[in-house]
């Protein structure tokens, strides 16, 4: 992949080639060489640390807007110390977050995700924040703010232009939106039956007669509370 | 082949795998050897069956056939492929519906044959039930597997025989087409119990034994298996129809009023233990369309038995002409092809000694129909002209709501439980009987058309529309209707609304009409063969059943203290209304074929006789739930796999006579 590609778009300065600072990371600071110098996995080098800001930016979006907390999207992070944006964001086994990121850069026909990405950073501090100004922005960004909740929620990806008109006329939608699975794998990682108690159809790790037992025992991940925001 | 196989059997689904098997089985215990040749219209059993998983997952709607091929859609998921372009089609659940609006140039999907693959261009109603054309068969099955009870085999002889003549005209005629199976319950009952082992089936007897309804079971009978265990809505069901009203329950004309209904395990061929080297159900939640780790059975199961011992499969091989010379089936001939869209890449004639048509009811009578010669010039098999008509289903009233506690559908197998002891009674002089199906999938498939939730109650909530009709402010409690949102506000909402979906359906018998009935299309598939026509609709007899259910969704809901959200879509073609109530009407297809090759003692009136075999053509049977005279409330699979294993006895027994 062009890695140059991948950051003109929300990057408005040179991008900063491997082991040298660039004013970016000199404006994180020290708090960034401290989280470096601590022991930390593979993924935490130097050189990821550019690219991880997006990710990190996408998770914070992420949390914010569909109200499930960054260790569950991401359930290698990280917090560290210091600044979110400089957190691990890791690399787990099953990386939903990497296929979203991508898809969504591919997927972006209206440029509108640097400015979701923005707001997340501008407002890392309050998840509400986050919203009001999601809500307030220009409808496209508004529509590809609520794609990407459904890339959580179900693993499909509902293009931001199909929402839009649905939206605008509520009362003609009648039957469901045309949408993509985006892969085997983030279906079978789709949020919202964790939300429901449950587990994607078609996807379970659990045992025989679980269904006649109350869902609130430890064979289910509980993600049905508040987020928990780091800052 | 060296010489001829003994016998060659058209499908390898449930009946067809059950018959190659046991002809087998037989003839070893025999100490004989009988050689057999399956002809399979779709691909061969797949060396990963998790191929078929992968597609389930990555498949934009959830439909029974979506794991499985031929495509229904192009590679964009956009339009759909022109069945005259795949070679060995069938019916798509995505194809059954679509309304005619004015300016209209198109007709309505479900008519079009452009787009579907049956021709129902003629039909009043659309038929809705699907099929499909792949080794195993039709293995997308929910997995249940009740018996029908014995009165359904006496239809005419318990309810119409000797009944005064009904004022309603309508319903006079439904009933004098009641006819009676040319066997009893006791002929088919140790069949029933064979099935059973070889399906696996997951029940307890007492959970059969209907107050009221003759006992079938010998009192120390145990099923493989014991029960699935039910869901916790199940368990909430079962607690509100505890106590009932006797006044409540009248309309049912039971010969008492119930004052409770018991809510009972169904049995299913679904491991409720490791059996047979299969691992025991972990709750995957798409029995239909399929079980990613097989707990619910498929016939690959029994198809491999039969391959692994010596029965030949030839996929890609569809059957295109039974040949007849002097009163006997003498030939098969078959069109091979490779690609979806074809075209064929060959032919040819398989001849054997006895030959078994298990094509499903719908591909088995468009078969015998394609079969036209001097000999035989209204198709093979059908002197009585018989063959095609008589098409029923168990069409299926829906209804769904929202529950006024969390019950966490999504869980478990998609039917554990239902209410089974309203099937039968002396009301079935009046109405058609039915069952209560408690579903657990929640309003995965009734809301928003097929495979819709939790889709569309998702998008509801994220985007600001409302075709779940959850989103608005007196059901949410949130500040206006069309509410879009974000973060916890949404997690809360989604959460507490979609753990309170459940969805009651009630599957409700057809009498046979001959006016219901397959023929032939001038639309044609990729091998140039004529694909299905078909004309249906629903009777008086039937749609005084969804009155009596309808009463009964009334009394339910109100016990459960349930929101409804049931509704019908603007235009749905199979909507209908009924005097007297309000409500409009529609049905969902069970996924039920039956009634279109009967069986029964009158060559006149009957194509198959007992032993399913063709009263025209000796060494011909035609086996599947086409046989069944009349359908009762029972899911088809476990009856007609009983019958086929009957079958298989009475082919053995024959076969020395019929070796040419």
């Amino acid at each position: 992949m062009d890695n140059n590609r991948k950051h003109k778009a929300e990057d408005p300065e040179p991008l900063a080639p491997v082991g040298k600072m660039s004013r970016r990371t000199m404006v994180a600071g020290t708090v960034v060489t401290v989280a470096v110098s601590a022991i930390l996995p593979l993924s935490s080098s130097a050189f990821a640390e550019v690219f991880d800001q997006d990710m990190m930016a996408f998770l914070v979006l992420s949390a914010a807007l569909t109200g499930v907390d960054i260790p569950t999207l991401a359930p290698e992070f990280s917090r560290g110390s210091g600044d979110i944006l400089s957190a691990d964001p890791g690399i787990d086994p099953i990386n939903v977050k990497n296929a979203y990121l991508d898809w969504i850069k591919i997927n972006d026909a209206r440029s509108s995700f640097p400015k979701l990405l923005q707001i997340a950073k501008d407002n890392r501090l309050s998840q509400n924040d986050i919203i009001a100004k999601v809500n307030a922005s220009d409808v496209d960004t508004k529509s590809l703010a609520r794609s990407i909740v459904l890339l959580w929620y179900l693993g499909s990806w509902y293009d931001p232009d199909v929402l839009k008109t649905a939206a605008a006329s509520p009362g003609s939608v009648k039957g469901p939106l045309p949408q993509k699975v985006v892969s085997g794998k983030t279906y079978s990682q789709g949020l919202v039956w964790q939300i429901a108690g449950a587990h994607p159809m078609g996807y379970s790790n659990l045992q025989f007669g679980y269904w006649s037992r109350d869902p609130h025992d430890p064979n289910i991940v509980d993600i049905f509370s508040p987020a928990k925001f780091p800052l | 082949m060296a010489s001829n196989p003994d016998v060659v059997i058209v499908g390898s689904g449930f009946a067809g795998s059950f018959i190659a098997n046991e002809l087998i089985n037989l003839s070893r215990a025999n100490k004989r050897n009988i050689t057999v040749v399956i002809l399979e219209a779709g691909p061969d059993v797949q060396p990963n069956f998790n191929a078929y998983v992968k597609s389930f997952y990555e498949a934009g709607v959830k439909v029974p056939e979506s794991p499985y091929p031929p495509a229904v859609k192009d590679s964009k998921d956009k339009d759909f492929i022109n069945p005259k372009d795949v070679a060995a089609g069938r019916p798509s659940s995505r194809t059954v519906g679509g309304s005619k609006k004015p300016g209209d140039t198109k007709p309505p999907t479900w008519q079009d044959t452009n787009q579907a693959y049956l021709d129902q261009s003629t039909s009043k109603r659309p038929f809705k039930s699907t099929y499909e054309r792949l080794a195993g068969g039709t293995s997308h099955w929910m997995g249940l597997t009740p018996r029908l009870v014995p009165k359904d085999f006496r239809m005419k002889s318990e309810y119409v025989d000797n009944q005064p003549q009904s004022k309603n005209k309508e319903l006079a005629r439904d009933l004098q087409n009641f006819v009676d199976w040319p066997i009893s319950y006791e002929d088919i009952r140790p069949f029933y119990q064979d099935a059973e082992a070889e399906l696996g089936v997951s029940a307890n007897v007492d959970d059969q034994r209907f107050p009221g309804i003759d006992n079938t079971f010998p009192d120390n009978y145990e099923y493989p298996m014991p029960r699935i265990p039910p869901s916790l809505f199940d368990k909430r069901v079962s607690e509100a129809l505890e106590q009932l009203d006797a006044k409540d329950t009248q309309f049912l004309g039971m010969k008492h009023a119930p004052t409770s209904l018991a809510v009972r395990s169904l049995p299913a061929a679904r491991n409720s233990r490791p059996y047979r080297k299969r691992r025991a159900c972990a709750g995957n939640t798409s029995c239909i369309p399929i079980c990613p780790i097989q707990a619910k059975y498929d016939p690959t199961i029994t198809l491999n038995k039969a391959t692994e011992n010596g029965a030949i499969l030839r996929h890609h091989t569809v059957a295109s002409e039974i040949m007849v010379e002097n009163g006997q089936v003498n030939g098969i001939k078959f069109l091979t092809y490779s690609q979806e869209n074809g075209p064929p890449t060959g032919g040819g004639v398989i001849k054997a000694s006895v030959y078994v048509i298990a094509a499903n009811g719908i591909e088995t009578p468009r078969l015998l129909l394609m079969s036209k010669n001097n000999e035989t010039p209204k198709g093979v098999a059908n002197s009585s002209d018989m063959v095609g008509r008589n098409l029923m289903d168990h069409p299926q009233y829906l209804s769904w709501g929202l529950l006024p506690e969390p019950v966490f559908p999504y869980r478990g197998p998609l039917v554990t439980s239902a209410i089974g002891e309203l099937c039968d009674g002396l009301f079935r002089s009046k109405r058609a009987a039915f069952r209560v199906s408690l579903g657990n999938e929640g309003w995965t498939a009734v809301v928003g058309g097929t495979g819709g939730d939790p889709n569309v109650t998702t998008l509801d909530f994220v985007n600001g529309i409302n075709v779940s009709g959850v989103n608005k402010t007196n059901f949410t409690g949130l500040g206006g209707d069309n509410q879009a949102l974000f973060g916890s506000q949404l997690t809360q909402t989604l959460g507490h609304l979609i753990s309170r979906q459940f969805r009651i359906a009630f599957p409700i018998e057809q009498n046979p009409d001959p006016n219901n009935r397959v023929t032939l299309s001038s639309a044609v598939d990729a091998l140039g063969l004529p694909r299905p026509n078909i004309n249906y609709d629903i009777s008086e007899y039937t749609k005084q059943g969804f009155a009596a259910a309808y009463q009964l969704k009334k009394l339910l809901f109100g016990k459960l203290g349930a929101t409804e959200f049931t509704s019908v879509p603007d235009g749905d073609p199979a909507a209908f209304k009924i005097d007297g109530i309000p409500e409009t009407f529609t049905y969902g297809g069970a996924g039920h074929v039956m009634g279109t090759y009967r069986m029964g003692k009158d060559p006149k009136a009957s194509v198959v006789d007992d032993m399913q075999c063709s009263h025209d053509h000796k060494n011909l049977y035609l086996v599947g739930s086409g046989t069944f005279p009349t359908v009762g409330t029972a899911n088809p699979t476990l009856t007609l796999c009983a019958l086929a294993l009957r079958t298989a006895k009475d082919i053995v027994e024959k076969l020395p006579s019929l070796k040419s």
